[in-house]
């Protein structure tokens, strides 16, 4: 596939580097709020994209309903609005499909060159029709409600990135040798393999890497819908809050207290699932076996909101439990057990354990029927009683995964999830059952701290990585084996 | 007739392995202790997990007057299905179920089918830069930017009170493509080179070779993808608050759980759920609606259940051996 370049090709390689920094550039731009160019009055969302604006008209619209109506402004300029993101992102589009097929021979190259002038020009005229759409904003007769404002630096950075793109591609286009018309599209396998992974790339950038990017708000005092600005800039106050407010330092002590006991409990009783495992191979019938596996393994697949209406059909004031009580006459009155906040940490963990213990199981007992029978024979023929064969046999042919378990579960000591005391927690018990993410949940999103709860779910995350590796450090030291 | 030493010894040895065979079966009154506290544990256990959803089920095709004064315990009466045929008939649970049914059923299609792809694909070793695009792909698993920045890239992306945000952030699933590439890697190479010689492209490898090979570990990653887009509610919880008519099954019963007794706060305001109204007349309270709902959240998990059994099984052992 190596062909022999000529000088032109060369110079049009290096052109092509400016040309895919481009568009790589255009296509993540029009993910960002910040650089949104059609954000052009005061109704358009902070929080909205060039993409965005670009796909959803109401999502466009949702804030002008009154200004519809009361004729602040006229409902076509929004249609322009709509119509010309549409037509810019297209345009990235076309962009990158250009950027996508420079990677191939001359033949797809200068096929490709075509999307890449046609992009950017549709950009550039999706730009003008925006700048249309602000010129009928502007004549308002409400300037102070509409807030016409056209974000210029916005524009200006895509406008020079499609005229860089537009002259470029011309200049390639040039320079490129013409081709035959028998020639084909090829394009190296290295390439096409990446171009099939692309897609998702930019999935998995927009959702697991460009969330990180949402950490900036601990660094601003933000209120929902404002804007961070260098006013509201509060550097570290919001991770100092923690030392220097004694609210907040109670409310963080209690919830650590809260996550570190029931994240405790959960290790420390970790090793039931193992037992379990082991005595239940000590079923000697098979179907009972079957049966106690199966269904025991149930309650694992139903969700935690579900665990909670099973907990609320035996438990609640007009349970099972209350009316087998009143029934026999010990109790006049039926008796809500889920609004006690006693021994939470522990009926916690017996919800975890009859929701878990059967599936935890399934590794123990399928590593049981991995060890050698003849070790049981010989143990037997040494005279070996039941419990000893259990511990000196079972045990050790097991350990190794229930380190590696064990590990795991140490690293996520933070992370105890929010599903469980999300759908469990109510105001009796709120002060014993709040763990670090559903109080992150409610801070943030319940009660609108939203800077606030950033920082503390950042810090957990960072503690979190940082546990995860010091386990996969000491699995590596102790067993020569990393865990992750 | 003399017998060698060997045959000798060899009749030792069965004599002794009769023996201690023999002795398994010798039980001492320590093993019948044993085994009569062993099997009662594990029964009683079983029960524990089986009883609830007994009792729920019970509870909602029994006659509602009985049930309402908790008279319905262990056997049913009265049996009717009047519950289920009311409860489906309401708006706003015929719709959480038909928007759980749906993400379900794309959600995990989509996530499926990307997760056998990309899985093909970094097998490859001649994938320009495989193992950094690898590592960015698994790093994912295991940090997360934590809820809120979650949230606020979801607005920003335009994925707040749209049912597309139950599906696209799913379709890529790390573990899932882990467990997909290490199967595609026991396949033997030679399949996929002799294909490659006879001119077929990726694609055409994939489609006809991968695919049809990787159905075991798809129908792996499908049941836990598929049990895992149905019980899942916090995004609905997070992502649609303006949005009700995308709420799932599962959120709507979190919202009717959390109610009081209260019959009237059971209709949300607004929404006409004359249907909803007849049931709660019938029912006389809220106990048995709470109870259909659950009933009709659990009953899918519970019909597959059985027929999966095998796969989640796999599925946890393949686990274990990325460990």
């Amino acid at each position: 596939m190596k062909e022999n370049k000529t000088g032109k090709e060369k110079i049009a390689g290096y052109l092509y580097y400016v040309a895919r920094i481009a568009a790589l550039l255009s296509v993540f731009l029009i993910f960002f709020p910040a650089f949104n160019p059609a954000k052009i009055c005061g109704y358009i969302s902070k929080n909205m994209s060039l993409f965005t604006a670009g796909i959803s008209y109401s999502g466009l619209v949702e804030q002008c309903t009154r200004a519809f109506s009361m004729n602040w402004v006229q409902q076509s300029s929004f249609v322009i609005l709509f119509v010309s993101s549409m037509i810019t992102c297209l345009g990235v589009v076309g962009v990158a499909a250009m950027g996508c097929m420079s990677l191939g021979n001359n033949k797809l190259k200068r096929f490709g060159n075509w999307f890449g002038i046609g992009g950017a020009v549709a950009e550039l005229l999706g730009l003008g029709g925006i700048y249309l759409a602000y010129s009928q904003v502007a004549q308002t007769i409400k300037p102070d409600k509409v807030e016409p404002n056209y974000p210029l630096k916005n524009n200006l950075i895509f406008i020079i990135v499609a005229v860089v793109l537009l002259i470029v591609t011309l200049v390639v286009q040039l320079l490129l040798p013409k081709t035959e018309k028998e020639d084909k599209y090829e394009m190296e396998s290295q390439y096409k393999l990446f171009l099939m992974f692309l897609p998702f790339a930019l999935l998995i950038f927009l959702f697991s890497y460009l969330p990180l990017y949402g950490w900036r708000y601990a660094f601003y005092d933000y209120t929902s819908g404002g804007t961070l600005s260098s006013d509201n800039f509060v550097g570290f106050r919001w991770f100092t809050s923690v030392f220097r407010n004694a609210a907040t330092r109670s409310d963080i002590v209690r919830v650590l207290r809260n996550t570190l006991a029931m994240s405790g409990l959960g290790i420390a009783t970790s090793w039931c699932a193992m037992a379990f495992a082991i005595f239940l191979s000590e079923i000697k019938t098979p179907w009972v076996r079957r049966f106690v596996q199966t269904f025991t393994t149930i309650p694992n697949f139903i969700s935690w909101v579900l665990v909670y209406a099973i907990a609320f059909a035996i438990f609640a004031s007009d349970g099972f439990i209350s009316s087998m009580m009143m029934n026999a006459g010990i109790w006049d009155k039926g008796v809500n057990m889920l609004q006690s906040a006693d021994h939470m940490w522990l009926k916690m963990l017996g919800w975890g354990m009859w929701k878990g213990i059967g599936w935890s199981a399934i590794i123990y007992i399928a590593g049981i029927s991995g060890i050698d029978q003849q070790l049981y024979e010989a143990a037997t023929v040494d005279g070996a009683g039941r419990f000893q064969k259990m511990w000196h046999i079972t045990v050790p042919g097991l350990i190794s995964t229930y380190m590696v378990l064990l590990l795991m579960s140490i690293a996520g000591i933070l992370s105890n999830g929010m599903d469980q005391y999300l759908a469990f927690h109510n105001a009796a018990n709120i002060n014993t059952i709040e763990v670090l993410d559903l109080y992150v949940y409610r801070s943030g999103l319940v009660s609108g701290s939203i800077s606030f709860s950033t920082m503390v779910g950042m810090v957990k995350s960072v503690v979190s990585v940082v546990l995860l590796f010091a386990a996969n450090g000491i699995s590596k030291l102790v067993r020569g084996e990393s865990i992750v | 007739m003399a017998k060698t030493a060997q045959e000798k010894l060899e009749a030792k040895a069965e004599k002794l392995y009769n023996k201690t065979h023999k002795r398994k079966y010798k039980l001492t009154p320590g093993d019948i202790i044993f085994d009569i506290v062993n099997y009662t544990f594990f029964i009683v256990f079983t029960l524990c997990c089986l009883f609830p959803f007994y009792y729920l089920f019970i509870n909602t095709i029994s006659a509602n007057d009985l049930v309402s004064r908790g008279m319905i315990n262990f056997v049913p009466r009265g049996i009717n299905i009047d519950n289920y045929v009311n409860l489906i008939k309401a708006n706003e649970i015929g719709q959480a179920f038909l928007v759980s049914i749906s993400r379900t059923l794309l959600g995990t299609a989509l996530m499926v089918a990307a997760s056998a792809f990309i899985g093909y694909v970094v097998t490859k070793e001649q994938m320009w830069h495989r193992k950094f695009w690898y590592r960015f792909l698994i790093i994912t698993m295991y940090f997360n930017a934590g809820t809120i920045p979650w949230y606020l890239n979801m607005s920003m992306l335009g994925l707040t009170n749209n049912f597309m945000a139950y599906i696209i952030p799913g379709i890529v699933a790390p573990y899932n493509i882990i467990l997909v590439k290490t199967y595609i890697e026991s396949i033997p190479g030679e399949l996929e080179e002799s294909a490659f010689m006879d001119g077929a492209g990726y694609m055409t490898i994939f489609r006809k070779i991968i695919w049809p090979l990787c159905k075991p570990i798809l129908a792996t990653i499908a049941i836990f993808g598929a049990v895992g887009h149905w019980n899942s509610f916090t995004d609905s919880l997070i992502l649609m608050q303006n949005a009700p008519q995308f709420y799932t099954l599962q959120h709507r019963l979190y919202l009717y759980l959390n109610t009081t007794t209260n019959l009237a706060a059971l209709m949300s305001p607004g929404a006409s759920t004359a249907a909803l109204e007849s049931v709660m007349q019938s029912a006389l309270n809220a106990k048995v609606i709470k109870y259909t709902i659950s009933m009709v959240s659990i009953i899918p998990i519970l019909m597959v259940y059985p027929f999966m059994q095998r796969y989640f099984e796999k599925g946890i052992m393949l686990g274990a051996v990325k460990g």
